[in-house]
């Protein structure tokens, strides 16, 4: 198996791609509000977040959250409350303002002291059949520069993020890289 | 004639046998070195167990014996300016004959094994230090005395200073781990004395500002000690593995699905009469406790009655039995107010087999449901926890407080933020927390049960490392600072006469 999996699956096997679990990590370090946008509380402090400067809030409205004014005032208020649709747009604004606010300290810290060690957990085959099963080890590796993943998570887009691991990383393990596209866990620390 | 030179040269060969010091103070240089038997072994040829023998009153001989004595006499002038000389003459003279140069040194420092020492006419670069020397030793230029050598200037070298250096006074000596060394050999070594000597440098001697910053630098500090003490090791620590639901938090400040045991326990009913209770504090329980069984890798899901697997560690749903003995002796699954399954975790489990075993029989084994395990050993911190137990001995034999205050948060801290902790992401094993945390209950429990047995009456036994108890406990258990001995927390009066009143 040397590269790319063409039907992950097939067999049982079961994981997660690696790039998604990148982005879940990165998103753990960015620590989002915790409470719900359902909630006034996470409401709010999504709202006042989104608000804090005339540059937070275009970037907002640059993020998909196209409300007057009045509407905002409104919300902040308590007078009104958002509906389903904007409730998700607030959510979608505020994860990828602060992605992007979060990103150039995070990178500094990735990059920082010579890079970051990622862990790699291998994917789970208790489901394949036994014939199919293959010795799978846990990996780790020092990733020097993040700029590429760090960009791509900021700016939301998967599949920049997919290309910067699959073919940006996980090739530095060597020629078994491709039982590494899916796997159950990816750690790291910044 | 050819006899006679046969005669001559076997002559000749019986050079006189070098003395020996006496065999304690053998053990006595090697130590105050800090050097082991099996460097010294491995630089002389032989086994450790030789050295060992020649430390305990054998005599090596030939060869041997002439590089022993080498050895002990370099190791006796090396620790010199620590312990007495023979005499100040021996290196008072030494300016004036550098400047006449025209007899070699007498003295004691020239030895009488060294025969072969010559006295140069200009001096040469020192083989050793590269210092001008004035005498040659076995064909090459060097310092006669060591202590000359190590100083990178010895013509300034006043009488007056190395005369105070080396006045005859007791070498004041600290614990390093099981052995004894000088307090001068302690000087800073390893990270922890390291750090300590700069923190103090950088507060200017200022006590409680260094121990401010220390403890706030615990954390990576301990994390780094880790990295450290894992060099070489069999095992990674893994710091990322993926959790079961079990293992993670509800909610942001929610607890997880384990019951870590934590006794919280106090006796029913006294025996008749007043007693003088003892509480009882065992010292440094989270830093013994670091020597548990933890899993390594990954946690594997196993259910079906597969039974316990010693050579695994990690948490087990299980149905315990039901304990009788809660009258007098706590029960070992903590103060628990709801029956029925639950999550423990390995120390917790093995506590209770053990106890159900033929040794104890003090209850029914429980039933294992279900399990997350992985491959364990009690080796991962066990170099991480001697560190810091030598440190914290030494700290203690020295009256060293700001090093007590830093140990005592490294390896509190390391427990409480090794999980899901924002002050500590470098490591997200929230199963270790768990599993720490419950041997120190186990270790607690099992102190317990030993005052029982020994006749004692336990009254109490709560959180981590407190436990009340009747009777002369002093015959159970030694009393002092270290982390095998306990301390006095309180003493007081309880019974029919008066209730529980403190006392001091």
């Amino acid at each position: 198996m040397p590269e790319r999996n063409h039907d992950f699956g097939k067999f049982g096997a079961r994981g997660i791609r690696g790039s998604d679990l990148v982005a879940r990590q990165l998103d753990a370090l960015a620590g989002f509000i915790a409470t719900s946008v359902t909630t006034r509380r996470g409401l709010l402090a999504r709202l006042n977040y989104l608000t804090t400067s005339p540059t937070a809030w275009k970037a907002a409205r640059a993020a998909g959250l196209r409300v007057t004014d009045r509407t905002l005032k409104a919300w902040l208020a308590g007078t009104q409350k958002p509906s389903k649709a904007n409730l998700e747009r607030i959510e979608g604004a505020y994860r990828t303002v602060r992605r992007h606010n979060v990103a150039r300290h995070l990178l500094k810290r990735l990059n920082s002291g010579g890079g970051t060690r990622v862990e790699i957990h291998p994917l789970n085959q208790s489901q394949v059949p036994r014939p199919y099963q293959r010795t799978l080890e846990y990996r780790r590796i020092n990733v020097r520069r993040w700029e590429g993943m760090v960009t791509a998570w900021a700016a939301g887009d998967s599949r920049a993020l997919d290309d910067a691991w699959t073919t940006g990383v996980l090739p530095d393990l060597g020629s078994q890289w491709g039982q590494y596209e899916y796997v159950t866990n990816i750690g790291f620390a910044a | 004639m050819s006899d006679f030179d046969a005669i001559d040269s076997l002559l000749a060969s019986l050079t006189p046998q070098p003395a020996l010091p006496e065999a304690q103070v053998r053990r006595g240089l090697r130590e105050r070195a800090a050097l082991s038997k099996a460097q010294v072994a491995r630089t002389l040829g032989v086994s450790p167990a030789t050295v060992t023998g020649w430390e305990t009153g054998r005599d090596p001989s030939g060869e041997l014996r002439t590089k022993y004595a080498y050895l002990l006499d370099g190791l006796a002038a090396k620790l010199a300016p620590s312990s007495p000389p023979p005499t100040d003459e021996a290196t008072a003279p030494q300016p004036a004959q550098d400047e006449s140069t025209t007899f070699p040194a007498p003295g004691p420092t020239a030895g009488d094994d060294m025969d072969d020492v010559e006295a140069l006419a200009a001096p040469e670069p020192c083989v050793l230090c590269g210092q001008p020397a004035r005498h040659h030793v076995a064909g090459f230029p060097q310092h006669l005395d060591p202590a000359q050598c190590a100083t990178t200037a010895p013509a300034p070298d006043t009488p007056a200073q190395r005369s105070e250096g080396r006045t005859a006074k007791p070498v004041k000596a600290v614990p390093a781990g099981r052995r004894v060394r000088a307090a001068s050999d302690a000087e800073p070594s390893g990270p922890i004395a390291v750090a300590v000597a700069e923190a103090l440098e950088a507060h200017e001697g200022d006590v409680e500002a260094a121990t401010a910053a220390l403890v706030k630098k615990a954390i990576p500090d301990a994390m780094a000690l880790l990295d450290a003490t894992r060099i070489g090791g069999r095992y990674d620590v893994i710091a990322h593995p993926w959790m079961p639901d079990i293992l993670k938090k509800q909610s942001a400040h929610g607890a997880d699905q384990i019951w870590e045991a934590r006794p919280k326990w106090t006796r029913a009913e006294l025996p008749p009469g007043e007693h003088q209770v003892t509480a009882l504090d065992i010292n440094g329980a989270y830093l013994s406790a670091l020597k548990t069984h933890l899993p390594i890798g990954q946690l594997e899901h196993s259910a079906g009655g597969v039974g316990h697997d010693r050579r695994r560690a990690g948490v087990h749903l299980i149905t315990p039995s039901h304990w009788d003995r809660e009258d007098v002796l706590p029960n070992p699954l903590g103060q628990r107010d709801e029956p029925g399954p639950l999550w423990v975790t390995e120390p917790t489990l093995r506590l209770l087999l053990r106890l159900s075993g033929p040794k104890h029989g003090l209850c029914e084994p429980p039933e294992i449901h279900e399990s997350y395990t992985s491959g364990a050993t009690e080796g991962l911190l066990e170099k991480f926890r001697i560190v810091l137990k030598d440190a914290r001995d030494t700290a203690i034999a020295a009256g060293d407080e700001v090093t007590l205050e830093y140990v005592k948060a490294m390896y509190s801290k390391f427990v409480s933020t090794m999980g899901t902790s924002n002050y500590n992401r470098q490591l997200y094993r929230p199963d270790w927390m768990h599993l720490i945390r419950s041997q120190a209950f186990a270790n607690l429990w099992m102190k317990a049960l030993k005052a029982h047995e020994a006749g004692l009456t336990v009254v109490r036994a709560m959180g981590t490392d407190e436990l009340h108890v009747i009777g002369d406990w002093r015959r159970v258990f030694g009393e002092g600072r270290g982390v095998t001995e306990v301390k006095v927390k309180d003493v007081y009066t309880a019974g029919s006469a008066h209730v529980a009143g403190g006392e001091g």
